[in-house]
């Protein structure tokens, strides 16, 4: 679930004010945080990892020498590999779009690109079995001309899409806004057109709340679980993802293997999150640079 | 090359930014638009250099009739009043950026580009300056870059917009006289907007006074100063209360 995101939160103010806690209530606060952390947050990740390996590294490293395990590995790539760039060129033209013109209707279509986030997943996967399954809306017209989309390849595509689609436009409008277009206006007057000006002082500009976004899309698409669950059909060794197969290892109570994929997509997670300080880091400092010579 | 502006108007929803507006800059003239904020002169001056398109009205670059070319076909030499500089590019990539995207047909080899500019560098002074980014230079040395990558596509003609608004008194004495030099060397026909009248009377050729969209009165410092066409120059110019010796 990504149910809170912040997107580049500003630092508090240091200075002790009137209104600042007691040290008794900041020790209190601290505390409850650090076992909250710890509880939900640390000990589950390390039992993932513990779990994997409880059986030591050679049942580990076997549970991925099975066809099942690694049709799931390679489901879950190719459906990030294809959900992930389309979210970025629509995210890139959704940012774009959205803070370059002042038209009707903008603030709503704001709001629109966060649904994703609000809706439970398992309606973003039922919207599309309601279109495109078998009794659905578009449902007759496929069967005549032999298109599946629902239990295959596309409508997992689709609803990990869906599920991911707020992610990039989301990193991408604070930055675009507070950068401006001023440095877009000056290529234009020195005489390059409009793809020259995206790639060549746009995406540098962006880049970094681009690649912030995209690691975010990546991490989650490779991890939905909701939304594809309603569309996949749980095929074994055709429509399912990693967590999915996840499930499926746990509930035949194959529990090492379950936590062997299980911990894959955990240090995948790991790596996210490293990738993302860093970028957060950076484009922080890009919009910092863009105050500094904004005014 | 010569400036014809044709009875240009624009309006931003129901706001008349500018009420038909005309008026030449002769070849190798230097022209102010002066005015208070929101008179409408910088719009004027984006809808010459195609940033920003007019309803009505004509814009001539020479005999050249320029009106529905964008910014990037007119290639007006343009200079922001803060600087936009390309931050992620050094100070020697900033000035090669209009060179860099050309055509291949019309680019120059990377040693051309090199010569041209090390040579605007030199005529900015800021050579030793080629290696660092825009972030590390002073508001001065940036709005000189801004000037030097606007001069390297060679440019028929050059649009300023409060050139020197963002910088301190001091430098923008500096930076004034450093245009008007610069000016007197190329001839280059230029066009600079300024709300502040003392920058208008010394640097410029003749100053174009618009108020509220409309032009109130075109002519030289002299001129101007001491034929105030309308009651809104008189106040604006402050004639009343100190007038200044012709």
């Amino acid at each position: 679930m990504a149910g809170a995101i912040t997107f580049f939160p500003t630092k508090a103010a240091r200075v002790r004010r009137a209104t600042a806690e007691s040290p008794f209530v900041k020790v209190i606060l601290i505390g409850i945080l650090v076992v909250f952390f710890g509880l939900f947050l640390i000990l589950p990740l390390v039992t993932v990892f513990y779990e994997a390996f409880s059986q030591g590294a050679v049942v580990f490293f076997k549970s991925f020498d099975d066809r099942a395990t690694l049709h799931a590995i390679w489901l879950t790539l190719v459906t990030a590999a294809i959900a992930v760039p389309a979210n970025t060129v629509f995210g890139v033209a959704a940012a774009w779009a959205l803070t370059r013109f002042h038209f009707r209707g903008r603030s709503i279509l704001i709001s629109l690109i966060d649904l994703p986030l609000w809706v439970s997943p398992v309606i973003g996967g039922l919207i599309y079995v309601l279109v495109f399954g078998r009794q659905g809306w578009l449902g007759p017209w496929l069967q005549q001309n032999d298109i599946q989309i629902i239990f295959a390849l596309p409508g997992i595509v689709l609803a990990t899409t869906f599920v991911t689609f707020p992610f990039v436009a989301r990193g991408l409008i604070p930055l675009m806004q507070a950068q401006g277009h001023k440095e877009e206006e000056a290529a234009m007057t020195l005489g390059a057109n409009g793809w020259q000006i995206f790639w060549r002082v746009t995406v540098p500009k962006i880049k970094w709340g681009l690649i912030y976004g995209i690691i975010l899309c990546n991490a989650r698409a490779m991890g939905e679980f909701g939304a594809v669950s309603v569309v996949s059909g749980h095929i074994r060794n055709k429509t399912n993802t990693m967590p999915l197969h996840i499930e499926i290892l746990y509930n035949e109570y194959q529990f090492a293997a379950a936590f062997a994929v299980a911990s894959l997509l955990s240090v995948l997670a790991l790596v996210t999150l490293v990738i993302k300080t860093y970028a957060e880091w950076q484009a922080e400092r890009q919009l910092r640079a863009a105050a500094e010579s904004g005014e | 090359m010569s400036i014809k502006i044709r009875n240009i108007s624009k309006t931003f929803g129901k706001f008349a930014a500018l009420n038909d507006v005309s008026f030449d800059v002769g070849s190798g003239e230097l022209v102010a638009l002066l005015g208070p904020s929101g008179s409408g002169k910088t719009t004027l001056l984006r809808v010459t250099a195609g940033l920003e398109f007019a309803e009505e009205g004509k814009i001539f670059y020479g005999e050249k009739d320029v009106t529905d070319r964008s910014a990037y076909q007119r290639k007006a030499g343009f200079v922001f009043q803060h600087y936009a500089l390309f931050q992620h590019l050094n100070i020697f990539d900033n000035v090669a950026f209009g060179l860099r995207v050309r055509k291949r047909s019309e680019r120059p080899s990377e040693s051309q580009i090199r010569a041209r500019v090390e040579q605007l560098l030199d005529t900015v002074q800021l050579r030793e300056f080629a290696k660092r980014v825009p972030a590390q230079l002073s508001g001065g040395q940036r709005q000189r870059i801004a000037f030097a990558r606007a001069l390297a596509i060679e440019p028929e003609v050059l649009l300023l917009d409060e050139p020197f608004g963002a910088l301190d008194a001091k430098v923008r004495k500096e930076l004034r006289h450093w245009l008007r030099n610069f000016h007197d060397t190329t001839h280059l026909t230029s066009v600079f907007v300024t709300h502040d009248q003392e920058e208008a009377f010394e640097v410029a050729d003749r100053v174009v006074i618009i108020d509220k969209g409309v032009v109130q009165q075109i002519g030289t410092p002299a001129e101007v100063r001491e034929h105030p066409a309308n009651r809104f120059v008189e106040e604006f110019l402050d004639l009343d209360h100190d007038p200044v010796p012709a």
